[in-house]
Formats: C-alpha cells, structure tokens, sequence
C-alpha cells in the first residue's frame, strides 16, 4: 500500500468511527439539547474525514476540488444547523435536561 | 443641566450642513420660547474601536467634520444672539465597533441619557457606514426607548443618485469578478463558453446581491490581513475540533455517560456581525458546546460537561477570533472569566458563577 491509501484508509475509518458515536450519541443522550451536541458536531467531524478521504482518493483531479469546496460548505452549514434547531427549542421554552433531576428521567 | 437638549447625529452626508441650519434654528427658537438655555450636541459615532484604529483614518475625518459643523453652527447662531443657544461636539463609540443600527441607537441612547437629552434630530441622509440604510431602525429603537426623534426638514438629495454611488459601482465589479472566478472554478475550464456563461452569471448575481453583498467597502490591506489570519486560524479551529470530538466520543461512548450539561451565558468581546458569527459557529463546531442564542454580543451557550464549558470561559476561540478579525492588539483583550461577564443558567434559575459571587 502507498502512503495515500494508508491515509484514505485511516480517514475513511476515522470518518465512520464519528459517525457511529453520533449515532450512538443520538440514542444515548437524553434531551435535544445533548443530542444536537452528537449529531452536530461528531456528524461533522466523520463526513470531512469521509470527504476528506474522497478528495484524497481522486487525487488532484477537478473532483477534489470540488470535494474540497463541499467539505467547506459542510464545515460552515452544519454548526449553523445545528445552532437553528437549539435556538428553535429554546424558543419554543424546552428545558434543557441537567444532572439534577436524575429521578425523573428515564 | 437645565433646559433642553438637542442630539444630532452627523456623518459625511449632503444634507448635513443643511441639518445644522435647521437645529440651530430650532434651538433658537425653542430658546426664544421658553427663554431657557438650549444645548445642542453634534456627534459622530465612530464606527470603529478607536483604540485598535491603527490608521485613524475615520476618526481625522470625523474630527474634521465636527470641527466644519462647530464652524457652521456658530456661524448660523450670528454674534448678535447672545447665546442661550449652546454648541458642543464631540465623538462617540469609541470604545467599541459598531455594525448593526441597534449599536449606533445604544451608542446613541446612552449619550442622550448622560447629557438629559430627550429630542434627536436627524440628517434625512445620516448614513454612517456609506452604503447602507441604517437610519429608520436607528431611528425606530430610539423611539422605543422614549425619546423624541425628528428628522431634519432639509431639501433631500435625489434618490435617484444613489445607484450609481462612488464605492459602489467597484463592489459591483468585485463582486461580478468573485462569482464569475468561482463559476469556472467549478467549470473547471476557460474555454470561451465556459468565460462566456460565467461573466453573463457573474453579472447576474452581481446585480441580484449587489445591495446585500460587500456592503461595506472593501480595504485591500485589511482583507488580506484578515484572509491571512484566517488561515492561521482554520488549522487551529480543525485540531479543536478533533481533540474535543475525541473527548465527546468518550463521553458518549463511555458506559455511565459522564455529562452534566448546563445553558452557559456570557457577553463576548467581539464587535460586528461577521466576527460574531464567526465565533458562534466555531462555538457549535467545538464538541461540548452548542450557540443557543446570541442578541449581539450577548452569547447563550449549552454545555454538555464541566470540561467544555471551562474550556468555552478560558476564551481562547474567542481570542483566536479576535486576532483574526482584529488583529494582534485585540487578542490581548481578557477572557469572558478574567472579565466576570458570565453567569450560569440552571434548573430554570439563574445563579452567578463563583468569580462573580466574589464581586
């Protein structure tokens, strides 16, 4: 294996190991709140290590550039997102979950 | 201070010595009226921090402006009204940037209050930054806050020039230049359909965006300054974002799931609109943190544990956003925590972080 596969390898991997704890994390957590937490940030982090991994893949050609252009849209869009949705609930008068009232929560 | 007080926010404008003619004229009959003093205050609000103002630029200039609107007032009061009309100028905002109209209205309204004044008059074309219609929601959150707001009965320029702006034709071009560049960028040719379609594009959205787009103009040196600073900072904001989503990762992956999350508020020392964002979303990007609101400066931040919220008051993304947009000089500025401007939202109620309780 070249150096670049490595890196695509070790990228891909990388990319879905954060995609699993975001999943993970929107399953676990307990109120929208924490899980806009894992599914904006982890979510994030795992599709540039995929796109990342892409553009590597096609090596320099129009297509990473492209890829490179989409990693930054995403990079910027998806904390705005993320940031959308919390500001919604909290609008919306959502409390967010703290450690306090353990008892209640399932 | 007895009597009353007259505010007249001036900026470079066609109408503005027309605007002094007319609150003189006010003042002195106001004053002839009730045979009170009447105190008439020019000012310019700066849009800029003066302090990190390296060319000063703005601030000559606007020196120079009240020093011409003193001159024309005095002129338009006479030697023969022995004044019961009274004359100060003076600049305002220095100590911070102001970008949207509720800062100039803040910087404005806080003036007022300090001096007792209750009417302000208006150049019809007060137009601080030069490109944008910043004076009726100025003049909408004075009203809201109790004052009385007049505008100046001038003879207004025609609307009609406002188009063809010097300024402004450039930002057209720059901005018909960036769009068609990005077009064959993505087309990935210059072939001469390809320049074609692109300059016919670019034209296109120029025109749509003109107005919303570039709207300040643009400074070469300080844009490059800023693109440079920026590419420092993206690598740094990138390993952030690994080390915290490694963190996160544990957090979530771990069997007890140790968070302990908490709404988090503090007033960030950053000015205008862009940097702002900037900082919200490199808030969101860091794991551990999620903007929830920002009124201005004023963030409102969720927390998911005591390391990420420690992290978020250290304030270095805050300081890396400031050298960026500000330069070096404004990295110095103290953390949200050294500053005490945070306060800490649980369970409903609000209580104040331990440095805070100290005060």
């Amino acid at each position: 294996m070249t150096p670049r596969e490595i890196a695509i390898l070790v990228m891909t991997l990388g990319g879905v190991f954060f995609a699993v704890v975001a999943v993970v994390g929107l399953i676990r957590l307990p109120d929208l709140y924490t899980r806009a937490h894992s599914t904006s940030k982890s979510e994030t982090l795992g599709a540039l290590l995929a796109l990342g991994a892409v553009a590597l893949a096609f090596d320099g050609t129009m297509t990473t550039v492209k890829t490179v252009l989409l990693l930054l849209f995403m990079f910027i869009t998806n904390p705005t997102a993320a940031h959308a949705i919390v500001r919604a609930a909290a609008e919306q008068g959502i409390e967010p979950w703290t450690t306090d009232e353990e008892g209640d929560e399932a | 201070m007895t009597g009353t007080g007259y505010l007249i926010p001036v900026s470079e404008s066609r109408s503005v010595r027309n605007t002094v003619r007319y609150a003189v004229e006010q003042a002195t009959d106001r004053a002839a009226e009730t045979g009170e003093s009447v105190t008439l205050r020019f000012v310019y609000p700066l849009s800029k921090r003066l302090s990190f103002d390296e060319g000063t630029g703005e601030a000559e200039h606007a020196r120079s402006l009240l020093d011409r609107v003193e001159a024309w007032a005095d002129e338009d009061l006479g030697a023969d009204t022995e004044s019961a009309v009274e004359v100060y100028t003076s600049l305002v905002g220095t100590r911070e940037y102001l970008f949207s109209p509720s800062d100039y209205a803040d910087v404005l309204a806080e003036y007022a209050r300090t001096h007792g004044i209750d009417v302000v008059v208006f150049d019809p074309d007060f137009d601080p930054l030069g490109t944008t219609a910043l004076l009726p929601p100025i003049e909408n959150e004075l009203r809201r806050g109790d004052f009385e707001v007049e505008k100046a009965a001038v003879a207004r320029a025609r609307r009609g020039t406002l188009l063809v702006r010097r300024g402004t034709v450039a930002q057209f071009l720059g901005l018909a230049t960036i769009s068609t560049l990005f077009y064959l960028l993505l087309a990935g040719s210059l072939a001469p359909f390809e320049l074609a379609t692109g300059t016919i594009s670019g034209l296109v959205v120029a025109t749509a965006l003109w107005g919303i787009s570039l709207t300040t103009p643009i400074q070469p040196a300080q844009m490059a300054g800023r693109v440079g600073r920026l590419l420092l900072y993206i690598p740094y904001l990138v390993w952030e974002v690994v080390v915290a989503n490694l963190k996160i990762a544990y957090v979530v992956l771990h069997p007890d799931l140790p968070i302990d999350p908490e709404v988090v508020e503090f007033d960030a020392a950053v000015w205008s609109a862009l940097p702002v964002t900037t900082l919200a979303n490199s808030i969101t990007l860091t794991p551990g943190t999620v903007t929830v609101d920002v009124t201005r400066r004023h963030f409102t931040v969720h927390a998911l544990t005591k390391d990420s919220k420690a992290g978020l008051l250290g304030g270095s993304l805050e300081r890396a956003v400031r050298f960026v947009f500000y330069g070096r000089s404004a990295a110095r500025i103290p953390s949200p925590i050294e500053r005490r401007d945070t306060e800490t939202q649980s369970d409903g109620e609000t209580e104040e972080t331990e440095e805070a309780v100290d005060r």
